[in-house]
């Protein structure tokens, strides 16, 4: 018997790119997210990272970054602030290092990319699709779009499929299409980045927001606003997931605020077939190795032999396959 | 055709562990010594300036939610445990200073880098800022006990917060500076500190950023060619404290450095304020 299965007999393994020939195969739905693992190496000498689903790179750009100022975190009720700058070498210095290094590893390990231009997202695409080690690709489309004046991409669902579609274009690799909450309908950028070729959706990103140091008179963080996470962003990113879930075909990846087995359940019942867990990482570093065991324990405490038999179980209008009914009931409040 | 999922591998080592509190202790006007139960491993391989995470909420709570980073004040061996100074400053630090005795606590470490004795150092120059004296007591204990030379160089805001002299173990000079001129030296510690630059081989400070920029002119009127170096300690706000976050940087002339696992100890001359 193997570690993964050592509490329990149920099935956790779960493809997130079921279309694509290249799938992307998990042997458990937890990931670390974006931004709170570092590249993996950090957390080597911590937790048994080969265990996990999957874990996902600080988001790469383009250039090298130094990041913003300090400070670039702030606490705020049950949850933070973050205004890091997407600190990191650039592609160029990433592709030296790190697909070498994942290449040797078990677990599966996904890029995510930021940029401010299309032709920027397809070039660094492009160089990903020629490096080992790499499973799939996670597109963070919570970027300022410098074409459109500084827009953010993940907005507008036009915006975001042109990127999809760029990125497609130039590589195999299974794409995860990372959403961002500040869209005024995540479900139409939902349905369009689906249409423009992303095999994954994942989401939610961080909430902008601020906070202010009242004695000094001025924004806490350098950057002054910041993405808001943890325990506080959960109910919006649970209701995200269940509106996006009923409205796609493709798997959902559901992330905000998760700290417990319940926590990640209520992301599995609304659709979600993976979670990332961010936050949940810094303050319990352990928490998503323990979260396999305590899954694997549920789900023969319940009767499942299969994790996917849960997904979407409490989605009405994922199970009906009629997702606008629900869009439709939320939006006039019935 | 599925491919097959390789062998799993385990790597990692748990670095957090449940720990008792032991002890409360008032000192330095509003702070307190809470001494926690630790693991020997943990102790044994613990280097002075080590910095430890300290969950500081109830269990079930999210609030406040992330960890506090404390730098051991002292370690000892009967029974396994640390000490840390704790100044109920916000809402994690005043939290953790109302624990009492049995109750438990969620740590994590050690973590980040350590103070360096030079082989040939043998004059320590301490200088301390407020509660910043935290880990120079336990860098102050290792000199001593390496037949080492001390001067311990404190600044407060007035005499109850100074520490005691008693705290500091063998022969060392201890000099104290008050804002307020209750006791000791009228006015900043890094103006004494002058005195004993050219004395010193080695030089370490923890303290409040503005002492670092008082220091910085001391620094650089006092020494030639930089010698004797300084070491300084950091005290940044953080999240992971693995160097994955990066939201507790410092701007050293090598770039943005994670301050919890290349830190919290820089060369002063590394850093820039």
């Amino acid at each position: 018997m193997t570690a993964v299965t050592s509490h329990g007999t149920a099935d956790l393994a779960v493809d997130l790119a079921p279309h694509n020939p290249r799938e992307l195969l998990l042997r458990n739905p937890f990931m670390a997210a974006s931004g709170c693992f570092g590249y993996g190496e950090e957390y080597a000498g911590v937790i048994d990272i080969q265990r996990l689903g999957a874990f996902v790179s600080k988001g790469i750009t383009p250039e090298r970054r130094a990041g913003n100022a300090m400070p670039r975190i702030v606490e705020t009720p049950a949850g933070m602030l973050n205004a890091i700058g997407l600190q990191n070498p650039g592609i160029h210095g990433f592709v030296k290092k790190y697909p070498t290094l994942w290449d040797s590893w078990a677990v599966p390990a996904i890029v995510n990319i930021s940029a401010e231009a299309v032709d920027d997202y397809a070039m660094m695409a492009a160089m990903l699709d020629e490096q080992p080690g790499i499973a799939a690709i996670e597109i963070n489309v919570s970027c300022p779009n410098i074409s459109r004046g500084g827009y953010c991409f993940g907005w507008d669902a036009e915006m975001s499929a042109e990127v999809t579609r760029a990125v497609r274009g130039v590589t195999t690799l299974p794409i995860i299409v990372k959403l961002s909450p500040g869209a005024s309908d995540i479900v139409s950028v939902a349905i369009a980045v689906e249409a423009a070729g992303a095999d994954a959706i994942s989401l939610i990103n961080t909430l902008v927001g601020m906070a202010i140091d009242v004695r000094r008179r001025r924004p806490l963080l350098a950057n002054e606003t910041g993405g808001v996470s943890g325990p506080a962003i959960k109910p919006i990113a649970v209701r995200m997931v269940y509106q996006v879930a009923s409205a796609v075909r493709i798997p959902v990846v559901g992330m905000g605020g998760i700290m417990s087995l319940n926590d990640a359940l209520e992301f599995f019942l609304a659709g979600a077939s993976a979670v990332q867990i961010g936050t949940g990482i810094f303050v319990d570093p352990g928490l998503p190795i323990r979260l396999i065991d305590e899954l694997s324990q549920w789900l023969d405490e319940e009767g499942f032999s299969s994790f996917n038999q849960i997904v979407g179980l409490a989605n009405v209008g994922f199970r009906s396959g009629d997702p606008h009914l629900f869009r439709f009931r939320e939006a006039s409040g019935l | 055709m599925r491919r097959q999922l390789a062998q799993v591998e385990t790597t990692g080592t748990s670095r957090e562990f449940e720990s008792q509190v032991l002890a409360v202790d008032h000192t330095m006007g509003d702070a307190i010594l809470l001494t926690v139960s630790a693991p020997t491993t943990v102790v044994q391989r613990l280097n002075s300036g080590q910095f430890f995470n300290v969950s500081c909420r109830f269990p079930g709570s999210f609030d406040p939610l992330l960890r506090r980073p404390y730098s051991v004040y002292r370690a000892h061996q009967q029974p396994s445990s640390l000490t840390f100074l704790v100044r109920p400053f916000g809402r994690g630090s005043a939290w953790l200073a109302g624990r009492t005795p049995g109750e438990r606590l969620e740590i994590l470490g050690p973590l980040g880098n350590s103070f360096v004795i030079p082989p040939r150092a043998q004059r320590l120059l301490m200088l301390a800022g407020g509660v910043g004296v935290a880990p120079l007591v336990m860098l102050s204990d290792v000199a001593v006990a390496r037949g080492l030379d001390v001067v311990f160089v404190m600044g407060a805001a007035d005499a109850a917060g100074l520490l005691p002299a008693s705290e500091l173990r063998g022969p060392v000079e201890y000099v104290v500076a008050t804002d307020d001129g209750s006791r000791g030296h009228h006015g900043l510690a890094t103006e004494i500190v002058g005195d004993y630059v050219h004395w010193a081989d080695q030089i370490y400070a923890c303290g409040p950023e503005p002492m670092y920029r008082t220091l910085r002119t001391v620094a650089d009127t006092h020494r030639i060619n930089k010698k004797p170096g300084v070491q300084i300690s950091v005290e940044r706000g953080m999240a992971c404290g693995f160097g994955a976050c990066l939201g507790c940087v410092v701007e050293t002339r090598r770039g943005m450095i994670a301050s919890c696992v290349d830190g919290p100890v820089f060369d002063f001359d590394e850093v820039v304020f």
